[in-house]
C-alpha cells in the first residue's frame, strides 16, 4: 500500500504527457473532472469522519465558484479572487455550523441540504446584474485557459485536499474525530471538546469544498445556480466517498477515479440517464460492501500479513 | 383585497392536501420502521408515470387510476423491502438513508431513460372547469384532488386507530421487542406499512399528475418538502403532519401572491421554514 501513493501521483504527473492522438484534450478533460470530484468528495469524508452527515456540499461549492467568479467579474485579480473561494465558503460554514452542529443524525443532514436549496435560490433571485439570476454568469479562465496548466492546478488543488487529510489522520484530531463518531458523549466524558471540534472539521471541509468549486469555474467557464448548486453534487460526493471507503483518504480519491471515468463512458452511450449507476453502486455498496472499495484491499492485506 | 386573500386560503388549502398526502407514507415509514426513505418522492413519480400510461394507452381517468396506480407500488415495494430495505433495518440509520437514496436515484434515472426528461401532461374534460364559491373560484381538478388526500389520511387515521392491524403497526412502532414477544410478527408488520406507505406516495403522485403533470424529476422535489413537514411536524408524528402541511403550504402560498416575482422565492421560504425550526428546536432543548 505504501506505493500506491506515490506510484498514484507519478501517473496523474504523466496524464497530460500519454499520447492519445486526437483524443489528448478529451483525456485530460476527464482526468480534470476526476480531480474535481476526488477533492470534493475527499472534504466530504474529512467531515463525514465526525459523525456529521452533510449535504451542504453543494453550497460551498457554488459559494467558492461565485466568490471566484463574482471578484473576477469586477476587476479583482485572479489569484486572488481564486483565494476568495475557500474564504468565502470557510466563512460562511462557520456561521451555518455555529447554529446547525447542535443537530444530530437526520436532522442536521436535513438542515445542510434546506441551507444549500435556500442559497441555491437566494443566487437565483439576486438582481441580474449581481449574480446574473437563473442564467449565472461567464467566469474568466485562470492561466489563459491553458489545458495542460489547469490540469496540474487542478492536481494541486487535489494534492492540497489529501495533505490536510492525511495530516488530519496523522494527528490527534483522528482520535478526537473518531470519538465523536462513535458517541459524543464518551467523547466529551473522555475531554475532547467536541463543538469545537466539529466545528473545525466542518469549516476545513467547506473551505477546501470551497476551494474545488473556485477551481471548476475556473475550468468551466460558467457558473448557473441550478449546476453549480445542484443537489447532484453532494451526492455524487457522499456516493464516491462510500463507495471507495469512507473515512480513508485513497477511498474517496479511487472512488472518483472509478465513478467519474464510468460516469463518462457512459456519458458517451447514453447521453442521459447515467446517473442510474450512481445509484445501482450506492446500493450494492450498502448492502454488500459497507467499507468501500478500500476494504476489500485492507482485507487481503491483513490475510497476507496472517490477520489481526 | 379579502377576495385575493380568501383565494389565496383556498389554493393553500388544495396545496397542502397533496403535501399531507405525499407526507404522510414518509412519516410512516420513519415512524415505524425508523428508516428515511429517501426514494419516497421516486414512488411518487412512478404512481404519477402508471396513471400516465393507463390514461394514454387505456383511456382510464387519472383519478380512477390512483387504484393501480397505488397497487402497483404497493407490489413493487414489497420486492424492494425483501431485497434490500430490510437488510439494513438494524444498521445505523445512515445506512438506510443512503440506500434509498441509491434506490431513487436509480429509479429516476431509468424513468429517464425509459419515459425521456420532457414532462408529461394528461388532459382530462373536468380539468378545464372550476367550481366559484362567492370570491374564490376552484379548478374541479385540484378540488377532487383535496377529496382523495382527506379520504385516505382520514382512511389512514381509521385503519391506525380502529382496527387491529392498526394496533399492531402501532404497537411494532413504539417497540420493536416487545411487539415481537406478545407474539406479533415484526417482519411481516414493517413489509405491510412500507407498502401501505409507498402505495399513499403512488397515490400523490397520480394526484401531482392531474393537477401538474409527470416528469422523472419530479419526484425529488416532493420528498425534499414532505422531510421538511415530517421533520418539522417531529419524526413519526402522524398528527403533526397535517399541520405542518397546512403552514407550510399557507406559507407557499402568501409568498407566491403578496411578494413581487415570489414565484422562486416561495421554494425558499419553504426551506427558510424548516431550517429554523430544526435550529430552533435544537437550541431550545439544549
Amino acid at each position: 500500500m505504501r506505493w500506491a501513493g506515490p506510484a498514484a501521483l507519478v501517473v496523474a504527473l504523466l496524464v497530460p504527457l500519454v499520447p492519445a492522438g486526437g483524443y489528448q484534450q478529451y483525456v485530460v478533460q476527464v482526468a480534470t473532472f476526476v480531480l474535481i470530484n476526488a477533492a470534493v468528495a475527499l472534504a466530504w469524508d474529512i467531515q463525514a469522519r465526525t459523525g456529521q452527515l452533510s449535504l451542504a456540499p453543494a453550497a460551498f461549492f457554488g459559494l467558492g465558484a461565485y466568490a471566484y467568479t463574482m471578484a473576477a467579474l469586477r476587476g479583482v485579480p485572479l489569484p486572488v479572487a481564486f483565494l476568495l473561494g475557500p474564504l468565502v465558503a470557510g466563512a460562511v460554514s462557520l456561521g451555518l455550523g455555529v447554529v446547525t452542529l447542535r443537530l444530530h443524525g437526520l436532522y442536521f443532514a436535513i438542515a445542510t441540504l434546506a441551507f444549500a436549496e435556500v442559497v441555491k435560490v437566494i443566487f437565483k433571485e439576486l438582481p441580474l446584474d449581481l449574480t446574473g439570476g437563473a442564467v449565472g454568469l461567464t467566469a474568466p479562465p485562470l492561466l489563459g485557459g491553458h489545458q495542460t496548466g489547469l490540469y496540474y492546478l487542478g492536481l494541486g488543488v487535489l494534492l492540497l485536499v489529501v495533505a490536510v487529510s492525511l495530516a488530519v489522520r496523522h494527528s490527534r484530531l483522528h482520535y478526537a474525530f473518531t470519538a465523536i463518531r462513535q458517541g459524543e458523549l464518551t467523547a466529551r466524558v473522555l475531554g475532547v471538546r467536541v463543538v469545537a471540534t466539529k466545528l473545525l472539521a466542518f469549516v476545513l471541509s467547506a473551505a477546501l469544498t470551497g476551494l474545488a468549486g473556485a477551481y471548476a469555474t475556473s475550468r468551466l467557464f460558467f457558473v448557473i445556480p441550478e449546476d453549480t448548486f445542484g443537489i447532484g453534487l453532494s451526492v455524487t460526493a457522499l456516493a464516491t466517498a462510500i463507495f471507495g471507503g469512507v473515512y480513508t483518504t485513497a477511498g474517496p480519491v479511487l472512488g472518483a477515479i472509478i465513478l467519474r471515468s464510468l460516469e463518462e463512458g457512459l456519458r458517451l452511450v447514453l447521453r442521459e440517464g447515467y446517473l442510474a449507476v450512481y445509484g445501482v453502486i450506492l446500493m450494492l455498496v450498502i448492502l454488500y460492501l459497507p467499507g468501500g472499495l478500500v476494504s476489500l484491499w485492507n482485507r487481503r492485506s491483513r490475510d497476507a500479513a496472517g490477520g489481526d | 383585497m379579502m377576495d385575493l386573500f380568501l383565494q389565496t386560503l383556498a389554493n393553500a388549502l388544495i396545496q397542502s392536501g397533496t403535501y399531507a398526502l405525499a407526507s404522510a407514507g414518509l412519516a410512516l415509514a420513519v415512524g415505524v420502521l425508523h428508516i428515511v426513505n429517501f426514494a419516497h418522492g421516486e414512488f411518487l413519480m412512478v404512481g404519477a408515470f402508471v396513471a400516465y400510461w393507463l390514461s394514454v394507452l387505456a383511456g382510464i381517468d387519472p383519478i380512477v387510476s390512483l387504484v393501480p396506480a397505488g397497487a402497483v407500488m404497493f407490489a413493487a415495494s414489497g420486492v424492494i423491502y425483501q431485497a434490500s430495505i430490510r437488510r439494513v433495518l438494524l444498521a445505523p440509520e445512515l445506512n438506510a438513508l443512503l440506500l434509498t437514496f441509491g434506490i431513487g436515484i436509480t429509479l429516476q434515472n431509468l424513468a429517464v431513460l425509459v419515459f425521456g426528461a420532457t414532462p408529461r401532461v394528461v388532459h382530462t374534460a373536468y380539468q378545464l372547469t372550476a367550481v366559484t364559491l362567492g370570491p374564490v373560484s376552484v379548478g374541479v381538478a385540484p378540488l377532487m384532488t383535496l377529496v382523495v388526500s382527506v379520504t385516505l389520511l382520514a382512511g389512514m387515521y381509521a385503519v391506525l386507530y380502529r382496527t387491529g392491524i392498526g394496533k399492531s403497526i402501532r404497537a411494532v412502532a413504539q417497540n420493536r421487542t416487545g411487539a415481537h414477544l406478545v407474539g406479533l410478527d415484526v417482519d411481516r408488520i414493517y413489509l405491510l406499512t412500507f407498502g401501505i406507505a409507498s402505495a399513499l406516495a403512488a397515490i400523490a403522485g397520480a394526484m401531482v399528475l392531474v393537477r401538474i403533470g409527470a416528469s422523472p424529476h419530479m419526484g425529488f422535489g416532493f420528498v425534499l418538502k414532505a422531510f421538511a413537514i415530517i421533520v418539522m411536524a417531529g419524526l413519526g408524528n402522524l398528527t403533526g403532519v397535517l399541520w405542518a402541511s397546512l403552514v407550510l403550504a399557507t406559507a407557499e402560498a402568501f409568498v407566491r401572491t403578496y411578494v413581487p416575482g415570489g414565484g422562486g422565492a416561495a421554494e425558499a421560504v419553504f426551506f427558510l421554514l424548516i431550517f429554523f425550526t430544526l435550529v430552533w428546536r435544537s437550541w431550545r432543548t439544549a
